[in-house]
């Protein structure tokens, strides 16, 4: 797939928590109407923030945001794009059943009440959560609490889906299912989808395009084309070389080259 | 269907714990009675079990009992609702900081610090024995002990569900009713549970030194009048209202609105 068009424009973006460190620095990147664009790098390099600068809920120091050509900031204002967002952890409202959880993000985002149980219908449905409808967070597995985050996420219907490191605190076996369903659902839907993940093959498997960012305060590094084709295999040999290419790339970037200083890990 | 060794062993323990309960409750309600007997038997003040148990049908029946008992719960409720309201806006200012947040906590300290009795006493001297002296006196030595529990709960809010809020525009009444005020349930829970059972003494405490109703008042006067079984049919009514209001009403409440806690997989199958 070739990427054209700026459905997300970021230029320039410097943040920082404090006003004096930096978490993001002079970072731009471009991301097509429909894409699913991954964001790799180290651990606490700034990804999360870069998401939390896109979704409007960190006011960057300068540069620009813009989403469908209208621009990002905090306090957005209702004629902003809506975004979904799926945390690192679910955030779900534990004393919120999971139909409840769904309804409060729809309400707010303006959705008429007559909408507001098929759309939850329909959004459990298709992420195979639909038997939990009146179930607390609580009593479900890490997994299922993340599909619900999912769904709640699409079901505004949003034009832009941002996921921050979603699988990470799931077990692998799990982490591989909700993948190949989200890669599925995705190839049905064509979300734009911002993917934040230290994993490589994560990356790789989910994308179509990888933007690399520097050790902290994030740059952009390099942005890499996957070209292999949907759907993919997560075991796919050409993933497995890609990835090889890419830590031998990111090697010396991220801190592990030869003049580095640091121990190469047993 | 074979049950795992580990099932069985789970459903033994389970076993050996509620009779370890059973066996404690027993012997915490048996080992009062039994006290009551040997003092009915070696002192002349206590009276006997029998005599206590025939006199209760008249005592009930027959006395004007009820106006003083709503009395008295009356103050509890509404000392203790005044204490809910004074506790939240301490915890709400010290949460805040700044000058008042340290001031209020300063004061909240030295409350903590100063003995029920005393304060009580003293409230009551300044206030002359005055009904609204009673619900000042209440208030004022619970609702330091309420603004510490909700001032944990205030701290221990989830930062990261305030960001959920932050992205996806919940409006500020969304945020308080399905964010802030259902994190703080539980700690009004405990808040209220602990010092229900120090509201009551401290209303019995000042109804026995400053008013002419109520059910301290009465106990007084059963006592001052040497009408010991009587004395000891109110102490048996206030136990009463306390563990009936503790076991009936406040617990069943609490794990009906906290149904939402607790783990595992059964809710669903």
């Amino acid at each position: 797939m070739t990427h054209s068009g700026e459905y997300i424009r970021v230029r320039d973006l410097d943040v920082s928590y404090d006003g004096i460190t930096p978490a993001v620095s002079a970072l731009s990147m471009d991301v097509a109407e429909g894409e699913f664009a991954a964001v790799l790098g180290p651990s606490g390099c700034g990804k999360s923030t870069l998401l939390h600068a896109i979704s409007g809920v960190v006011q960057p120091q300068s540069g620009t945001i813009e989403i469908a050509g209208l621009p990002v900031g905090a306090g957005r204002g209702d004629d902003s794009v809506p975004i979904g967002y799926v945390f690192q952890e679910h955030r779900l409202l534990p004393w919120r059943t999971v139909a409840q959880n769904i309804a409060i993000v729809l309400r707010a985002a303006g959705v008429a009440d007559d909408d507001v149980d098929p759309r939850i219908d329909h959004y459990l449905e298709m992420l195979h959560i639909s038997k939990f409808r009146n179930t607390w967070p609580l009593r479900l597995s890490g997994g299922q609490r993340q599909r619900v985050s999912i769904a709640r996420a699409l079901a505004i219907q949003p034009a832009v889906v941002l996921m921050d490191e979603p699988f990470s605190t799931l077990d692998e076996v799990t982490a591989r299912v909700m993948r190949q369903q989200l890669a599925d659902l995705w190839q049905r839907s064509n979300q734009t989808i911002v993917f934040v993940t230290h994993s490589i093959r994560e990356a790789l498997f989910l994308a179509g395009r990888i933007f690399i960012l520097t050790q902290g305060p994030a740059r952009l590094f390099d942005t890499i084309e996957v070209s292999v084709p949907r759907p993919r295999r997560y075991e796919d040999p050409r993933l497995t070389e890609l990835e090889a290419q890419i830590v031998e790339h990111v090697m010396d970037e991220w801190g592990y080259g030869a003049n580095s200083g640091e121990e190469p890990r047993e | 269907m074979t049950r795992s060794p580990e099932t069985t062993q789970n459903l033994g323990a389970r076993l050996r714990a509620s009779w370890l309960d059973l066996a404690l409750g027993a012997l915490g309600a048996g080992l009062p009675v039994f006290l009551w007997w040997i003092g009915s038997h070696t002192t002349t003040f206590v009276p006997p079990i029998g005599e206590v148990i025939r006199a209760i049908p008249d005592f009930v029946t027959g006395e004007d009992i009820w106006p003083d008992v709503l009395v008295t719960i009356e103050r509890v409720a509404g000392s203790l609702a005044i204490a809910l309201i004074l506790g939240f806006a301490a915890a709400y200012v010290m949460h805040r900081g700044g000058l008042w947040g340290r001031v209020v906590d300063r004061y909240v300290g030295l409350m903590l610090g100063v003995p029920s009795t005393i304060a009580a006493l003293l409230a009551l001297y300044v206030f002359k024995r005055s009904e609204v002296g009673v619900y000042f006196v209440v208030s004022i030595i619970t609702f330091p002990f309420v603004a510490l529990t909700l001032l944990q709960g205030l701290r221990s809010a989830d930062r990261r569900l305030d960001e959920m809020g932050d992205v996806y525009r919940l409006s500020t009444p969304q945020r308080l009713r399905h964010v802030a005020v259902p994190h703080l349930v539980p700690y009004t829970f405990a808040a209220v549970r602990n010092e229900y059972a120090h509201a009551w003494k401290v209303v019995v405490l000042a109804e026995l030194f400053a008013v002419n109703s109520g059910m301290g008042a009465r106990f007084a006067r059963a006592f001052d009048r040497f009408r010991i079984v009587d004395a000891m049919l109110w102490l048996i009514i206030f136990m009463i209202i306390l563990l009936g209001t503790e076991y009936l009403l406040l617990l069943p409440s609490e794990r009906r609105v906290l149904r939402w806690r607790g783990s595992g997989m059964e809710g669903n199958r």
